[in-house]
């Protein structure tokens, strides 16, 4: 007798008919094979001057969907981890994990989330596009992780504004350095900037490129307020 | 969920698939009724050598929660429990490099799940990548969560349709644990805690 | 001789008609615009009708005075039969708007010169102005003349000011700056200038923000003391929270088959 089942993952519900019990893996590889688990991130950056914020905002308030709630504020702690280990080859092997949790709601599961290399692609591609693991977790995954043989290079504050428009999420966030190593995370922070940084992103299966176009389109409605733009990570490593 | 106990079934002379059927008629007798099947995994990763000393990751899927996954990280001097959803499988893949699985050490445990009254009921059969190892029953006491308050019962209960192989302590797992809160994960450490036992054993030899 | 004439009036007569009726359906339609779509009516839009208008009436007057226009100010028309009754023909060759060609209506439609106490007033006017001393004329333009430059600064002056405005809007981006744009991006991306430098962290455990939360106070209750534990640290418990977004069905992994 088949059933069907609602499965959850990251922000999506697959639908699966089931005829027997099988393997999570097996399921799994299927899933992948369907192509339908939201493995590719489309990424547009850019930054307003924290005068203009407001006005910001206000424009987004009146673009997106979550008008009548009113945008959805947050404050999270974002630590960045990486297991590394020397190849056999020359190349060191390096996998980058990030971890964020909600400090105004330390009930709510934390995350834990896998980046990829971006790829900028060439001019005709609207957006960033990398890989991308996104999962919630229990918060004992800051000790898995570190037991696991990871190190966090970084962590910082960012503080601010979620809104939605269909798939894609919008994040206006002030990013903090964290303060001295004995202080409570959420004190003793400074701004790094006198901007925000804000972020136009879709979590889609891979080959969704439709949706970067969407991106742009909105990106384009925000202008000359911010620029939302394709940034090459390699080049800004090698500014100084 | 309530609290939950793992106890393995002796088979004796019988073969996997006839203990099973002789326990399915046993609770049926009680007036159990079957509601599907169930099934736990288990997939253990080591980390290479590069990356210091031996640690081991052992990920496992319930069908109860079948939107999440387990992990158990061992460093050797302790151990590390995580639940995360669904995509942690494709994680362990991106780490193939760091932490690989030797395919013989996949265990399962699947069968019937039967309910009766307030009690859950799962007859297990053990088998270690595809070898089978035993008979595992599973119970859980839905309208409970700490273990020290029902294990009396609990134990009575699996007597009733066990017979006298059933201990008078609780498992390993759960002795230091009596006064605590009952949580998935702690039922995810007792089948671990079996399934290592089962992967050490030698097989019996009766393939399922 | 007399046959060209008739057909040369004819011809000219047509003409004026059609271009009457252009005019009318333009007036027809922007009254129908001000009335109807005041709300959404832009005033380029406006410009643009009244503009196609006053086009209509150049080239109407264009018309009329053509040198092959016969000159229409030396024929007569004259009212043969006035009737009291309704009249369908004429009801409809002027769209309801006259239907008897009575003894009331008609002085006012067949008039040729202005009404007579129109024509005593302009009569006044024209003395008046006649009479005026040249003087006294040149004054008054003048002063007018003055009153009309002082507008048109004030109007110049404020369109420079809005064109400013709008330019500066429109070039300049100081709502963002590239710079802060690149420091924020490779500082979340690579940590840039988040890093903890030279800090003594040689041992990845030891940071003080590496600490695991300890057991979640939600899960309290009726728990007391643990026994010391043989076999490890106190782990935290996995929190149950994430365990059922959905209820199981009886059995089944995710992506179950």
């Amino acid at each position: 007798m088949p059933r069907i089942f609602f499965i959850k993952v990251g922000q999506n519900y697959i639908i699966i008919m089931s005829a027997a019990p099988g393997s999570a893996m097996d399921s799994l590889s299927a899933a992948l094979k369907c192509n339908i688990i939201p493995n590719q991130e489309y990424l547009l950056q850019g930054s307003v001057l924290d005068q203009y914020v407001e006005v910001l905002l206000h424009r987004l308030r009146g673009l997106c969907d979550n008008v009548d709630s009113g945008p959805e504020s947050f404050h999270d702690h974002e630590l960045s981890f990486a297991l590394r280990a020397q190849g056999s080859g020359a190349a060191p092997m390096v996998l980058p994990l990030r971890v964020r949790r909600a400090l105004d709601s330390p009930e709510s599961p934390w995350q834990l989330r896998y980046v990829g290399q971006q790829e900028l692609g060439d001019k005709n591609r609207p957006t960033v596009v990398r890989s991308s693991i996104d999962m919630a977790c229990s918060s004992t995954i800051v000790e898995f992780l570190t037991e696991l043989g990871c190190r966090m290079d970084f962590e910082y504050i960012a503080r601010g504004y979620m809104f939605r428009k269909g798939r894609m999420k919008i994040t206006v966030s002030k990013i903090f350095k964290m303060g001295n190593m004995n202080t409570k995370p959420g004190e003793g922070v400074e701004p790094i900037s006198q901007s925000y940084l804000v972020e136009l992103s879709v979590l889609a299966p891979t080959g969704q490129d439709a949706i970067a176009e969407d991106m742009r389109i909105f990106a384009e409605q925000l202008r000359p307020l911010v620029q939302l733009e394709k940034i090459d990570y390699k080049r800004l490593g090698n500014m100084s | 969920m309530g609290v939950t106990i793992l106890q393995q079934f002796p088979t004796e002379n019988r073969t996997g698939p006839d203990t099973i059927e002789l326990l399915s008629k046993r609770i049926k007798a009680l007036g159990a009724m079957q509601h599907g099947n169930f099934l736990v995994d288990c997939e253990t990763y080591t980390s290479v050598p590069q990356l210091g000393h031996q640690r081991t990751v052992h990920v496992l899927h319930n069908s109860e929660q079948p939107a999440t996954v387990f992990s158990i990280l061992d460093t050797g001097t302790k151990t590390i429990p995580l639940a995360t959803d669904g995509l942690f499988d494709l994680l362990m893949m991106k780490m193939s490099s760091f932490y690989t699985s030797k395919k013989q050490t996949k265990a399962e445990s699947k069968g019937p799940r039967f309910e009766i009254g307030d009690f859950c009921v799962k007859l297990g059969t053990i088998t270690v990548s595809s070898n089978f190892k035993g008979i595992l029953v599973e119970v859980e006491y839905k309208p409970c969560v700490v273990p020290a308050m029902c294990w009396d019962l609990m134990k009575e209960f699996l007597q009733g349709f066990l017979g006298f192989s059933v201990p008078s302590t609780p498992p390993t797992y759960l002795q230091n644990r009596m006064q605590e809160l009952y949580t998935p994960i702690d039922t995810i450490h007792q089948y671990l805690e079996q399934f290592m036992i089962y992967r050490k054993s030698p097989g019996i030899g009766v393939r399922t | 001789m007399q046959q060209r004439e008739e057909k040369q009036l004819e011809f000219a007569l047509d003409n004026i008609i059609q271009r009457v009726n252009d005019l009318k359906t333009s007036i027809a339609s922007m009254i129908m615009k001000v009335e109807n779509e005041y709300e959404n009516l832009n005033w380029p839009n406006f410009l643009d009708n009244y503009a196609l208008i006053s086009g209509q009436l150049t080239a109407l007057s264009k018309v009329l005075s053509h040198d092959k226009c016969p000159v229409l100010r030396n024929l007569t028309v004259l009212p043969l039969l006035l009737s009291p009754e309704r009249d369908e023909q004429l009801a409809q060759s002027t769209e309801g708007r006259v239907t008897t060609f009575a003894h009331d209506l008609v002085p006012d439609y067949l008039r040729t010169k202005l009404e007579p106490m129109a024509e005593t007033k302009m009569l006044q006017i024209e003395h008046k102005a006649g009479n005026l001393t040249y003087e006294n004329a040149q004054k008054q333009v003048a002063a007018y003349q003055k009153v009309v430059v002082h507008v048109w600064d004030i109007v110049n002056k404020a369109r420079e000011e809005w064109e400013v405005e709008s330019s500066s809007r429109g070039n300049t981006q100081q709502n963002s700056s590239v710079a802060d744009t690149h420091l924020l991006v490779a500082a979340v991306g690579m940590g840039k200038g988040l890093k903890m430098g030279t800090s003594p962290n040689g041992n990845p455990t030891s940071g003080g923000m590496m600490v695991a939360p300890q057991n979640r106070p939600g899960g309290s209750g009726g728990s007391v003391p643990i026994p010391p534990n043989t076999q490890s640290v106190p782990m935290n418990k996995a929190p149950s929270t994430i365990k059922t977004n959905i209820k199981s069905a009886n059995q089944i992994h995710p992506y179950g088959r």
